[in-house]
Parts: C-alpha cells; structure tokens; sequence
C-alpha cells in the first residue's frame, strides 16, 4: 500500500476496476464493403478494399498498420470527409453523409484554433449548435475539469504545451457529445513521457463517457494499451489483416505482461506485412 | 551580466541618430563652405525652412550666417509659398487633410473590393482563373498609367483621382487577400465543419478569423499602395489646387527646389508614420495573438 497519495497521474490504476460509466444506446458504427479510390476511373490506385467494421456502442476500437494502408482514409470515411467509392457507412442505422458533431474528431496536428481562448475552442462546438450562455459556460467547465484543465481556460493556443493542445482538443471533440469519437494518431507529435500520461487520462476518460472510439495509430505500444479490439490492416490494397482482441479488463496498467505479449503478436504482423509489400515492390521492379 | 533589451535598443537607436545627424551637418557645412547653389540642390536649414513656411512659420535658416541669423528677413514679403495665415490652415495642413479623405474614401473602397474578389477567387475556381491573371497582370501596371484613361473617363476632379487610387491598389489587395487564404491550413476548415459550422457561420467563425494574418498583410500592403497611386494622381490630376500631391507641383512650378524636397520628406514620413503606427500594430498584434511572433 502506498501510504502517500501520489499526483492522480503517476498513481497506478487500482486493481478492482472502478464502476465505468453505462454503456450507451448508441454509438454503433457500421462500416460494410467499403471501397476506395481517391480519383474517377479505374485507374486510380485502389487504397481500400472489401473493409468491414462494426464498433458497437462503448468499444474502443484501435486500427494499426504500415505507411499507406489506408488507415487515414479510413478514419476519413467514419467522419465523413471522404465519400466510399463502394461500400456502406452507417452511424446508428443512418447514412453517413458528411461531416458532423455526432462523429468528432482529434486531429493529430490539433486543429485548434489560434484565434480563440483554450475555453472558447471548447465552447465552439457549443455554440454551433445554439446552446444558451449558462449551459455553455457550465459544460465547457466539467470539459476542462474532465482533461484537469481548469485553471488554462484563458490561455491562447500558443501558450499550450503540446500535451495541453491535444487535451483541449479531445474536451473540444467530446463536449459536443458526440456518438462517436474519432481520433486521427493524437498522440503522434508528442513526447514519450507525454504519450503515456495522456494514454492514461484518455482510458480513464473513456471509462467514465464510454463513447464508441475509433483511434487511428502507428503505435502498437497505444493499440494495445487501450484497444478492446485492435484492427491490423494490409497495405496496397487496404484490407483487413486480421482483428485481435484485447481482453484484459479496464482500466489497465500500462506496463501489464499480458499487453506485452499482444503487441508482440501485433508487431509481429505488422512486421510481415511490411515485408510481404517490400517483397511484391521487388517483384514488381523486375 | 546582460544589459537590459531597452538599454541595448536605446543606445543603438541613439548611434543610428547620430550618424544621422552628423551626415547632415556635413551636408549643412559642405554648402555653407564651398558655397553650392540652394536653386540646384538644397542644404538641410533650407528644406526645414521650406517645411516650417508651408506651416505659415517663416524663419531665415537657409540664409548666410551674419549678424541677426536666423531672424533678419533678407526675403521678400510676398513670400509665394505661404499667404499668411495661421499653421491650422496653413498649405501644409490643408493639403494633408485632403489627401487624408481621399485616402480614406479611396482605400476603404479598394479594400473592401479586394477582401470581397479575394474570397471569390479563393473559393470559386472559374473565377479565378477568369480573372486571377488579369488581377496580376493590373497589379504590374504603375499607377500612374490609369490617370490619361481617368481624365478622358471622369475628366480632371475628384473621382479621377480616387479612381487612380482605387486601381493602383484594390488588385494588389485581392491577390494577397486570395494567396493568404490559399495558405490557411485546411484543417482549420476540417475542424470548423466538423464542429458543426456551416454556410456563413463556416466563413464568419472559422475562415474569416483564420484568415486574420493575411488580411493584416494585406491591408499593411494595399495602404502603401494606395498611398503612392494617391501621391501620384495628385501630382498630375491638379483638381481643386489641394493634396499633398498638388503641393510638390507647386514646388516644381515655382522652382522652389527645397519646398519640392520638403514635400518629398513629408510624403515618406507620413506613409511610414501610418504604415509604423497603425499598420504595422495591428499586424504585430494579430500576429502575436496567433502565435506567429513573439510579443514585444
């Protein structure tokens, strides 16, 4: 037992696991035969191929794989930036059609915007959707407790550390309460030690909202740590490779054996992936 | 140990002033030792006293030193460059506050074009390759070359020159309006939709503000063009015998080489007072809000 309660951040996460939140009613995204082709005809390169992926409500669903996969387009179809050459995309039933509030997203470089106070990039959404002054100040207020920025409402995106920015983007993605949460390798451009600080503030937050996420990585150490269920895709065309489940129960240690062994299993594909593309590149030179 | 930024910046602010005046001194003692000739070019007493007289403040400066220097009054009475009245409406201010109000009608008009044809040749593809090349190529022409088509079209008055002015600068303003939306990050775009903006709210709470920067650059740019389109309509375009313009044409006819040299230090100084003062600040200000300068 640790007789001195460290900060909330280094403390390991007790073995009982805490009562999460409920699981939500909706939140199921429906992604069936998808196809893409970035240009018209043919001869455009075929970037995905035949993928099908459902995430139930409150599954945090991680797709890794090799430069060029497709995973980033994939993302792009769920949030509706990108139109399927084929294929279906659903969000509870109904037709994804194009950008929106019920599938937010974090962006890997942020996106948050420098004109506006830390507080009123989280209000923005807020105010988009014509919320009331008082219900605005009130939610953007537990959006900043909720990522343990309380006191940096005022703050300009400038003067945000790179950890900071990507957790006021994830409170300005999930203020908005969104079905689905859609995270573009958040995570890519920060430190180590920041990575695994906001590994640990974004499982802990999940378990609280349990929104659907779909998070988009290179990393497999962040696959693994937070998936329910890690997606490794094949390059050229972009296909599923194979789906791994991740059934340790949460809220996890970050440094558990069991996790360890599984992104070794996920390495070792990604690994053979990328050696079967290097392999066909050659033969395809010759 | 340091010195303090402030310190450092005085004392080379002081060096720079007094190289400065040093130079002109040289220039002052090289006239008054070899004797030059004020009528082909005029020494530094001369050009302050041509600016003092077009404020109605008539001082001797620019006469040989002898008994009586500065006081004793060697020139005629009816001194052309100033009939006598008080500084406030003296030729020199007179003239500044007309060129003041042409500037702001004129620049105001052109900015809000180049704003609006900005923003129609970022977002409407046809149109700007309709007229995108058309817009650079007018922004190549000196300003200058519109006056013969704006006295043959509205004839030697006021909208002659304010049409001068507006084609010296709302072009340039459209293509800096255009080329700084065209570097906004999209992902500004991205975030904005998917935060729910859309339609105006898209352009009013996402694109415009994302766009601050170059907007700031472009109105710092168009008011310099402005500026010098307006100088040079004035110049030419003699409408109501006011401007600053009108001024240096006064010093031509009169062969008053220090009064057309005086205008020319007023011209730079009030075009760099503006673009320092106002401009420039508003650029700095945007600027450090966005993170793209450090404050000062």
């Amino acid at each position: 037992m640790n007789p001195e309660p460290a900060p909330s951040h280094t403390r390991p996460l007790p073995a009982a696991a805490p009562a999460s939140g409920p699981l939500p009613a909706r939140g199921r995204l429906d992604l069936t035969d998808i196809q893409f082709r970035p240009g018209p005809g043919p001869d455009a390169p075929l970037i995905l191929d035949g993928i099908t992926l459902r995430c139930e409500p409150g599954e945090f669903v991680v797709v890794v794989g090799p430069s060029g996969c497709g995973k980033t387009s994939l993302l792009h179809i769920a949030a509706g930036m990108l139109r399927p050459t084929a294929g279906s995309a659903l969000l509870d039933s109904a037709p994804i059609l194009g950008p929106g509030p019920d599938r937010a997203m974090v962006f890997q470089e942020h996106g948050l915007f420098p004109w506006l106070t830390a507080a009123e990039n989280v209000e923005f959404g807020l105010r988009m959707m014509g919320l009331p002054a008082a219900e605005r100040r009130h939610r953007v207020e537990s959006a900043l407790r909720m990522v343990s920025l309380s006191t940096a409402g005022h703050k300009l995106v400038h003067e945000l550390s790179g950890g900071m920015r990507q957790r006021i983007a994830i409170a300005r993605a999930m203020v908005v309460e969104p079905a689905v949460l859609l995270m573009d390798e958040p995570f890519a451009s920060l430190d180590a030690q920041t990575r695994t600080l906001l590994h640990e503030h974004l499982q802990r937050l999940w378990w609280q909202t349990r929104h659907t996420v779909l998070f988009v990585t290179h990393s497999v150490g962040e696959a693994v740590r937070l998936a329910d269920r890690v997606i490794v895709m094949s390059a050229h065309p972009g296909r599923i490779r194979r789906e791994i489940p991740v059934q340790v129960p949460h809220p996890r240690p970050m440094d558990s054996p069991e996790l360890a062994d599984l992104g070794r299993i996920v390495r070792t594909e990604i690994q053979e992936e990328v050696a079967r593309v290097n392999a066909e590149l050659e033969n395809g030179h010759r | 140990m340091s010195t303090p930024n402030w310190k450092t910046a005085i004392g080379r602010r002081a060096r720079v002033a007094a190289v400065w005046l040093v130079l002109i001194l040289a220039w002052e003692g090289a006239y008054r030792a070899i004797g030059w000739k004020p009528w082909v070019f005029p020494a530094p007493s001369h050009v302050i006293d041509a600016t003092l007289s077009m404020l109605n403040i008539h001082t001797y400066l620019g006469e040989p030193l002898g008994p009586g220097w500065p006081l004793a009054n060697p020139m005629p009475v009816d001194n052309p460059r100033a009939p006598g009245t008080p500084v406030f409406g003296s030729p020199l201010v007179s003239a500044l506050t007309y060129s003041g109000l042409r500037m702001a009608i004129g620049f105001t008009a052109a900015l809000a074009f180049g704003v609006a044809a900005g923003l129609l040749l970022w977002r409407i593809t046809f149109i700007d390759s309709l007229l995108g090349p058309l817009f650079l190529g007018l922004q190549t022409l000196p300003s200058v070359c519109w006056v013969p088509l704006a006295i043959l079209t509205f004839g030697i008055n006021e909208r002659g020159i304010l049409f001068v002015l507006f084609m010296g600068s709302a072009f340039s303003m459209a293509i800096a309006m255009r080329d700084g939306l065209r570097a906004l990050p999209p992902i500004y775009r991205a975030a904005g939709i998917m935060l729910g903006a859309r339609g105006l709210r898209l352009y009013f709470r996402v694109l415009l503000p994302a766009s601050l920067p170059a907007f700031a650059g472009t109105l710092r740019q168009g008011f310099s063009f402005a500026w010098r389109s307006l100088l040079g309509a004035e110049l030419i375009l003699l409408t109501q015998r006011r401007g600053i313009g009108f001024l240096l044409n006064v010093g031509r006819d009169f062969a008053d080489v220090a009064q057309v040299v005086a205008v020319m230090i007023v011209m730079i100084a009030v075009g760099m007072a503006v673009d320092r003062w106002c401009f420039a600040i508003i650029e700095r200000r945007v600027r450090t809000r966005f993170g793209l300068a450090q404050p000062r």
